[in-house]
């Protein structure tokens, strides 16, 4: 690692780390897990003049139980790990999406220090959380120097790498509700186990026992500039019987009017044409009660 | 393959599975590359071309020289003045390269400018100061864009992208063609890959100032050609020249052309006060750390109705990038054994070489085999389709037989031994081929689809040096060789000073498997040194790991080192005990009588009188126990180019695989896969094994995953392992891997190349295996590597992959 040189703080609390960064603006970043950061710093793709370590603080990492019953919510510390989230007994009774999508996020070692927070700061084009914090209808609690605001997560990610935090916040809480009666899954197309997703499908669905679609949120990543909810193929499912003519045919919208990226490994009509097996075969895994 | 008896006096090591004795060591991080020497050095950066194709028209070093902490700087044209060109080997017309870029950048990657600083921090931040004007020029990025006529010329002198153009003709083809009732064609791609060793490239250059002279540690492949390549291109002597190689961490044929960066490190180092450092990022690995090139290969098999192939046709053209030094080599290499496993009595090889704007090219692990095996396996395949024959079928009738053997190729090789027949056999029962094919009928009727791959493929080894005699006239490597030094100490234990280097192969713990049954000791008392110092190790021209020759040569000259040293024991023995040396016998580390075992001397109280009393020794006997031997294979035949042996050992083996294929996401999963493997006599199972699943492992990666990609400015999009994919464990099958032994007559025990048969199997049969699962879709799988958006495309439309 041979970056460009930049001054290091480790502040101990989070009004110290929002100090730091509200003094210094866009020369200085936070650092969570580093997995993305620190790439960009060692090909001198990105350089800083100060690196504020959020790691010593402490009171950023948990999950806990808000409320009980339907309105019930889990919050999650924005430090919690891929490996936290994966192991965590709550939420693999009450949230198992989360689970299941971060114990697909990158290799052991990426899903031992990447954390919650960090992934949907980064907002990587085709990061993994993003969508499944999407399809969760989760908020975002950002911390800065004019105290703290919620954000929704369908108003959170704005572009490629770009979100609604300011340079001075800090992601420090995701919230996301407890909804027992959804089927959750995530599926993720790539080319090894631990890569990044060409396409990926975060699903949450309410299905009556006659299958029909109660209530249905669509999380897209890998797609285009920025993880997106499937608003049209949500509305041609909702309300609807899920049988393959109908999904099919609601899958065929998943990308309509975002802008399919394209790069080696898949073209845009490839992506599109994932998109839909994706979203197909994640309705068909989730929707039919057995 | 000599007398055993002649070699070993006991077999309790040879043959077994001995723990790798240097593990220990680099697992727990007990090794010394060379980034672990502990010097005070400065370090040194390189500024690398963003151009793929450009003049150069300014270069402007003053404020990195500014820079607090940069000592020294030195740009291409500074190098060009002070240097001779890269040396080409192959190659035929003229095309003048320096090891930095003189007037013009050839490649994005190219070196400019090298910086030594009191860090690499610095070294880095000062490439940043450094103000390049670059004349953008035409790029070519494809074989097809250098080969048209207006193409743009990357080496003006040579008039031409193309840099070598032959055709060896063997057997009468005009014949094959007239007797053939048909011939079958096709028109291959194969893509761009590479091996990534673990250990990027490293290098330390230090500068006697008292006596002008160079010592260098580097982490090289072929030191005993480096040392001529550095000496030759800096212009001097030889003796002012030492280089040093520590432990290396993989190599693959990837650190086989280091040396023009040691040339860069030397005169870096001469303006310098202390010796300069240099360990190469990933990203320039894979930028310019060498590739497999790239290759476009026709091939036409006149036929007979009933399968027997006639003759075989391939027009090779191989993108070797640009690096002058290495090009055309594998267009030769592959020639030599395009027949494969098959009785062809007639090949024409139409081979050219074409220089474009991709990075250099060297010699990967295979060097073109798994090529030529993939596209020589997959026309198998064609053929038996287009005839209506089984693909296992076809191969039993066009088999080598083994009371053939030897058997010589049109060309000139000679396949020593080996029963390939018998090899496909045992590979089909231990698969459950039969089971397997029931099991894709059954299965296509759920819309499941199921493929089975078969691929028969040799691996050469030892290479007779002189191959590329084709193109320039007498050459200036012929044959192989190594060299070692064996000595027993004062202890009685034995000490082996290699000529060639260890990059992981296991060296130490074979050669003292070995050494413990010539000498009857336990291996723990043979110490083998696998670093090279060239002032001190015994090394030719040909020293190095690479062609897979270790077990011949190596061995070879550590057998005939061993041997001079246990006769100069006996000789000494039978002085002290006065027994007749016929009578006497090497015997669990001690020379005794054969008669009464009680008259007995150790090695360690022969290494007393060798070394310390010496006025004991028998009349003479020269003091000392150290002995040097050079081994040269003796099969290699003179260069010619009616009849010449490129390799001279050939290994075999078969893979069968059996593939699922998600026709709708592309996804391919493995199913099973077989290995049996005739490497002749194996010496250590263990590393055998190990070899051979790493090996079949780079060449899934290489049949699936792993591509150098550019786009049409010749910038290359795959510099980093998150879009250079290597395989990963999680999407690897279980290899199940049996033998055959096959001993060669040719070595001293009957061993054989083994390293790179994995990488040269795999890709066809993982091929194969694809193309069968979506033979009810008709699609024909004609280039690399199988990724998913082709699969899906070629089901959907263009029936091709
Ligand atoms: C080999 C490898 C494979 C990977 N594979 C995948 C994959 O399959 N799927 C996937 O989704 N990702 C993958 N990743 C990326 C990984 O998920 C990163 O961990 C994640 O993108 C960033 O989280 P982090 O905690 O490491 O953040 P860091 O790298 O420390 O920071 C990332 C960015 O977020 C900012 N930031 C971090 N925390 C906060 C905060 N609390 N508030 C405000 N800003 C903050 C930082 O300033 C920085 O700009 C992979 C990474 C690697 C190295």
């Amino acid at each position: 690692m041979i970056p460009s040189k930049f001054e290091y703080f480790a502040p101990a609390s989070l009004a110290e780390a929002v100090s730091l960064l509200s003094k210094y603006q866009e020369e200085a970043k936070p650092l969570a897990g580093g997995q993305s950061l620190i790439s960009l710093l060692k090909l001198r793709l990105a350089s800083l003049k100060y690196l504020v370590d959020l790691a010593g603080i402490a009171e950023l990492n948990y999950i806990r139980e808000e409320g009980a019953g339907p309105s019930g919510t889990i919050s999650i510390g924005a430090l919690t790990t891929y490996a936290q989230i994966k192991e965590s007994k709550l939420l693999q009774s009450k949230c198992p999406l989360l689970p299941q999508t971060a114990s697909v996020v990158g290799d052991v070692q990426v899903r031992n220090r990447g954390t919650l927070g960090g992934s949907l700061a980064h907002a990587d084009p085709a990061g993994d959380m993003p969508a499944a914090i999407l399809a969760l209808k989760a908020e975002l609690k950002a911390v800065g120097p004019q105290g703290e605001r919620w954000i929704q997560a369908d108003d959170f990610f704005l572009g490629m790498m770009e979100t609604a935090l300011s340079p001075d916040e800090i992601l420090s809480e995701i919230r996301v509700p407890v909804l027992p009666d959804h089927k959750m899954i995530y599926r993720k197309a790539a080319r090894r186990p631990s890569d990044f997703a060409m396409v990926g499908i975060a699903l949450c669905l309410k299905a009556r026992d006659d299958q029909t679609c109660e209530e249905i949120s669509i999380g897209v990543t890998g797609v285009t500039d920025k993880p997106y909810r499937a608003e049209e193929t949500e509305k041609r499912l909702r309300g609807k019987k899920l049988e393959p003519k109908i999904i099919e045919e609601a899958a065929s919208a998943i990308t309509e009017g975002v802008d399919v990226m394209e790069n080696m490994h898949a073209s845009q009509d490839f992506r599109s044409h994932l998109a839909r097996v994706y979203v197909s075969r994640a309705i068909a895994a989730a929707g039919i009660r057995s | 393959m000599m007398n055993l008896d002649e070699i070993f006096v006991t077999r309790n090591w040879v043959g077994k599975s001995v723990r790798r004795d240097e593990d220990i060591r680099l697992i727990k991080g007990e090794a010394a590359y060379v980034d672990d020497l502990d010097m005070d050095c400065a370090h040194v950066a390189f500024l690398r071309s963003v151009y793929a194709h450009a003049r150069i028209t300014k270069i402007d070093t003053s404020k990195a020289e500014a820079l607090p902490g940069v000592i020294a700087v030195v740009t291409g044209p500074e190098v060009a003045k002070q240097t001779k060109p890269i040396v080409a080997r192959a190659i035929t017309q003229p095309a003048i390269q320096y090891v930095m870029a003189d007037k013009k950048v050839r490649y994005v990657g190219e070196p400019l400018v090298a910086v030594a600083a009191v860090d690499r921090y610095i070294a880095e931040d000062a490439l940043e100061l450094i103000d390049v004007e670059y004349e953008p020029l035409p790029v070519v990025v494809e074989i097809a864009d250098a080969l048209k006529k207006d193409s743009p010329l990357i080496f003006e002198e040579a008039g031409s992208n193309v840099l070598l153009h032959d055709t060896l003709e063997h057997g009468n083809m005009d014949a094959a063609y007239q007797e053939a009732d048909l011939v079958v064609k096709e028109h291959f791609r194969v893509h761009r890959y590479s091996s990534t060793p673990l250990e990027t490239w490293a290098m330390i250059a230090k500068h006697e100032k008292g006596n002008d002279s160079f010592v260098v540690w580097a982490n090289d492949q072929q030191p005993g050609r480096s040392t001529a390549n550095v000496c030759n291109t800096l212009g001097i002597p030889n003796n002012r020249f030492r280089l040093i190689v520590p432990d290396s961490g993989g190599g693959f044929g990837i650190k086989l052309a280091i040396w023009p960066h040691i040339v860069i490190l030397c005169l870096l180092a001469k303006k310098v006060d202390k010796p300069v450092k240099w360990v190469q990022t990933r990203r320039e690995h894979l930028l310019g750390g060498s590739h497999a090139p790239d290759c476009d290969v026709e091939i036409e098999l006149p036929m007979k109705k009933d399968g027997k192939i006639l003759g075989l046709f391939i027009k090779d053209i191989e993108n070797d990038g640009s690096f002058v030094h290495t090009a055309g080599i594998y267009g030769l290499i592959k020639f030599a054994t395009m027949v494969g496993c098959y009785d062809i009595r007639a090949t024409r090889a139409e081979l050219l070489s074409v220089v474009t704007q991709k990075g250099p090219t060297v010699q990967n692990r295979g060097v073109g085999k798994p090529t030529m095996i993939f596209v020589l396996e997959r026309m198998m395949d064609i053929a038996a389709k287009k005839l209506g024959l089984d693909p296992v079928e076809i191969r039993f009738r066009n088999f080598i037989q083994p009371k053939q053997m030897p058997y010589t190729t049109p060309s000139g090789e000679i396949y020593e031994s080996g029963n390939y027949p018998e090899c496909l056999q045992k590979a089909l029962s231990l698969s459950g081929y039969d089971e397997l094919k029931k099991r894709q009928i059954e299965m296509r009727k759920n819309g499941k689809y199921i493929g089975l791959g078969i691929s028969a493929g040799i691996e050469p080894g030892t290479s007779n040096l002189g191959y590329y005699y084709t193109s320039r006239g007498v050459p200036e490597y012929m044959g192989n060789a190594e060299g070692a030094i064996v000595s027993i100490d004062y202890d009685g234990n034995v000490n082996v000073v290699m000529g060639s280097v260890d990059q992981g192969q296991g060296h130490a713990t074979t050669i003292s498997q070995v050494i413990a049954d010539m000498l009857d000791i336990h291996p723990e008392r043979v110490s083998v040194d696998s670093h090279l110092d060239s002032l001190v190790s015994p090394f030719l021209g040909h020293s190095g790991a690479y062609s897979n020759k270790f077990n011949d040569v190596d061995l070879g000259a550590v057998i005939m080192a061993t041997k001079k040293v246990r006769d100069k024991m006996v000789r000494i023995a039978s002085h002290v005990l006065g027994v007749e040396t016929g009578g006497l016998q090497v015997k669990n580390g001690a020379v005794c009588s054969r008669k009464d075992e009680q008259k007995s001397v150790s090695f360690q109280e022969i290494a007393s009188l060798a070394y310390k009393k010496i006025l004991l020794l028998p009349e003479g006997v020269e003091p000392g126990l150290k002995e040097i031997a050079y081994y040269k294979n003796p099969m290699a035949k003179l260069p010619s180019r009616d009849d010449f042996n490129v390799q001279i050992t050939h290994s075999n083996s078969v893979h069968v695989v059996a593939v699922e294929v998600d026709v709708e996401t592309g996804e391919i999963t493995f199913l099973k896969y077989v290995i049996v493997h005739d490497c002749g006599k194996q010496l250590n199972p263990g590393i055998v094994e190990g070899m051979t699943i790493g090996s079949t492992v780079h060449g899934i990666g290489a049949a699936l995953l792993e591509e150098f990609v550019y786009d049409e400015n010749g910038q290359p999009l795959s510099a980093s392992f998150m879009d250079y994919m290597k395989p990963l464990a999680g999407g690897l099958p279980r290899i199940e891997l049996a033998h055959m032994e096959s001993p060669c007559p040719y070595t001293l025990l009957g061993t054989k190349a083994v390293g790179e048969g994995g990488a040269i199997g795999s890709v066809a049969a993982v091929a194969n295996a694809v193309e069968d699962a979506l033979s009810p879709f008709q699609v024909k799988v004609v280039s690399l590597p199988i990724t998913p958006q082709k699969v899906v495309k070629a089901v959907k439309e263009t029936k091709e992959i």
